[in-house]
């Protein structure tokens, strides 16, 4: 079944300030069941908007985004979000914080338990279920944003540079995890990998990441070009790099986002 | 290092680091030490130039302490206190009530908000002072009950109450406002799971304010309305000279806002520990 699509944008645009400010204009794109797609853009070039929007927090000014075949006008049940700010709400503990999404979705409360439990070990963060945000560094901090949307054992996940703000060795630490988590267990304890849109503007986490990657360009964002990662799975962060179609994935990229115009 | 060697590292720091954080924010034995400290030093100096002054403008902390007991063997003092809990815990109660009702609506509906919006400002900007003779006649001028002074405590204290809930309820962090939409919060939900936990420092914040707001205004209200209660012991006594006497309730009056306040900052300790950073 792996080839349904799963999540398509239509004809996507996108202004700001009553028209003067064009996020993204006339973009297409459609993801696969199971896939991963990467994101890839300059700063401030709408990436995040376009997610939003995905998720329905955000109209479009035209075209449509269909989600499981229903055009999205709010937030679904069966997709979560991981946000580059965390997200988390600091008066709730780690459990309360993975609970939260799974409690607005109306799950039984002894689920709801079992989920949180078996969530928070999979993300290495047993031990800190009592703990306050504020006591727990940023990359835990966001282990506990990626345990919320796996609890809800989404079919497609949502990242907003979820490693955006991180160091760089907390970042691809957190990147292997997330793959491990994808690759090997499935968002579904045993089920299959979640459908993915990831969000960067790092080259490197795009490669790693994705099985395509959608390169945009700046401001208005248009598709730029998509570049299948023809690297096989299972995959690390330092597989990645040493395979030898990295590098020239890597420079083109590189130059597509390094060109001015279309 | 490996990579599982660098997380349990950064693990060990962001532990040690967190652990030191809430060291410095509790109130340790050397803190006490320096508090106490000081108001022993203060009361010090107090009783060694107090008698080079007359008699009838200071007294030294040994008289005052001399006088408290003889208020208490005459019972005044605690009929006195009493009096004036009564009306200061009615006060507060209704300060409290309505200052975060109307904190929280006009916070959150704009229609509430430029309803009162006028009102509490220009409430606000007067000094309460000058309306206490305007709740006096409104309660009418015969009226001996307590009615008059729990109201004026109310008006004292219930500005920075409801300013700062007001505020609370306003300052909602946007994005996690986006993670709830994200989520699918019900409006119940964004209640209990965001606008009330994340109002209830600023409101706590207020709530101190008002206590020191509501006891001036007990007082105030005691020397305006009735000569009642602590204010009235401090008036009675200073008429007579007997300025150790009169130190006592006003003595009193400082330590429940000690202690009250720090109630206050105890309760903001425990449900909103998030905070604890800031103070």
């Amino acid at each position: 079944m792996a080839v349904a699509e799963r999540l398509v944008v239509e004809r996507a645009s996108k202004t700001f300030s009553g028209g003067e400010l064009t996020v993204f204009a006339d973009l297409d794109l459609a993801v696969r069941d199971q896939e991963s797609v990467c994101v890839l853009g300059p700063s401030g070039c709408g990436k995040t908007t376009l997610l939003r929007a995905m998720h329905g927090l955000v109209g479009l000014d035209e075209g449509r985004i269909v989600v499981d075949g229903s055009v999205v006008v709010r937030p679904r049940s069966n997709v979560a979000m991981v946000f580059q700010h965390f997200g988390l709400m600091p008066w709730k503990s780690v459990t309360a914080n993975v609970a939260y999404g799974l409690e607005l979705a109306g799950v039984a409360r002894q689920e709801i338990a079992e989920r949180v439990t078996r969530y928070v070990e999979l993300v290495g963060l047993k031990g800190f279920e009592r703990s306050y945000p504020h006591t727990l560094s940023g990359g835990m901090q966001q282990r506990v944003g990626l345990a919320r949307a796996l609890a809800l054992e989404p079919d497609i996940l949502l990242m907003d540079e979820p490693f955006g703000s991180l160091d760089a060795q907390t970042r691809e630490i957190l990147q292997d995890e997330l793959l491990s988590i994808l690759q090997t267990t499935g968002v579904r304890g045993g089920r299959s990998p979640a459908t993915m849109v990831f969000i960067t503007h790092s080259i490197e986490e795009a490669i790693a990441l994705g099985d395509r990657i959608v390169v945009l360009s700046a401001r208005p964002a248009r598709i730029r070009e998509t570049i299948s990662v023809d690297i096989p799975r299972p995959r690390t962060v330092a597989s990645v790099i040493a395979h030898p179609r990295f590098v020239e994935l890597r420079d083109r990229c590189w130059r597509l986002l390094r060109e001015r115009t279309a | 290092m490996t990579v599982g060697e660098a997380q349990r590292a950064a693990g060990t720091r962001a532990g040690a680091l967190a652990a030191a954080r809430r060291r410095r924010l509790r109130l340790d034995l050397g803190d006490w030490g320096v508090r106490i400290g000081s108001v022993l030093f203060v009361l010090a100096v107090w009783e060694f130039v107090a008698p080079r002054f007359n008699p009838l403008i200071i007294r030294p902390p040994t008289h005052i302490f001399r006088a408290f007991g003889e208020l208490i063997a005459t019972g005044e003092l605690q009929e006195a206190l009493g009096q004036s809990l009564r009306e200061f815990s009615g006060g507060l109660v209704i300060a409290l009530t309505l200052g975060i009702l109307l904190g929280i609506a006009s916070g959150r509906w704009r229609f509430v908000y430029n309803a009162i919006d006028p009102i509490v400002s220009a409430l606000y900007s007067v000094p309460s002072v000058a309306l206490v003779p305007l709740i006096a006649v409104a309660f009418g001028k015969g009226s001996l009950g307590d009615g008059p002074r729990i109201a004026t405590v109310a008006l004292f204290a219930i500005f920075p109450i409801l300013i700062n809930t007001q505020q609370g309820v306003r300052n909602v962090d946007r994005s996690l406002l986006e993670v709830a939409r994200a989520f699918n919060t019900s409006e119940r939900r964004l209640w209990t799971d965001l606008i009330i936990p994340s109002a209830t420092p600023f409101i706590l914040a207020g709530v101190r304010l008002g206590i020191g707001r509501g006891l001036i205004g007990m007082i105030v209200s005691e020397f305006l309305i009735g000569l009642v209660g602590l204010g009235y012991l401090i008036i009675v006594y200073e008429n007579v000279f007997r300025i150790d006497r009169m130190f006592v309730p006003v003595i009193v009056v400082a330590t429940m806002g000690i202690v009250l306040m720090g109630l206050v900052q105890w309760i903001e300790g425990r449900v909103a520990p998030w905070t604890r950073r800031e103070q």
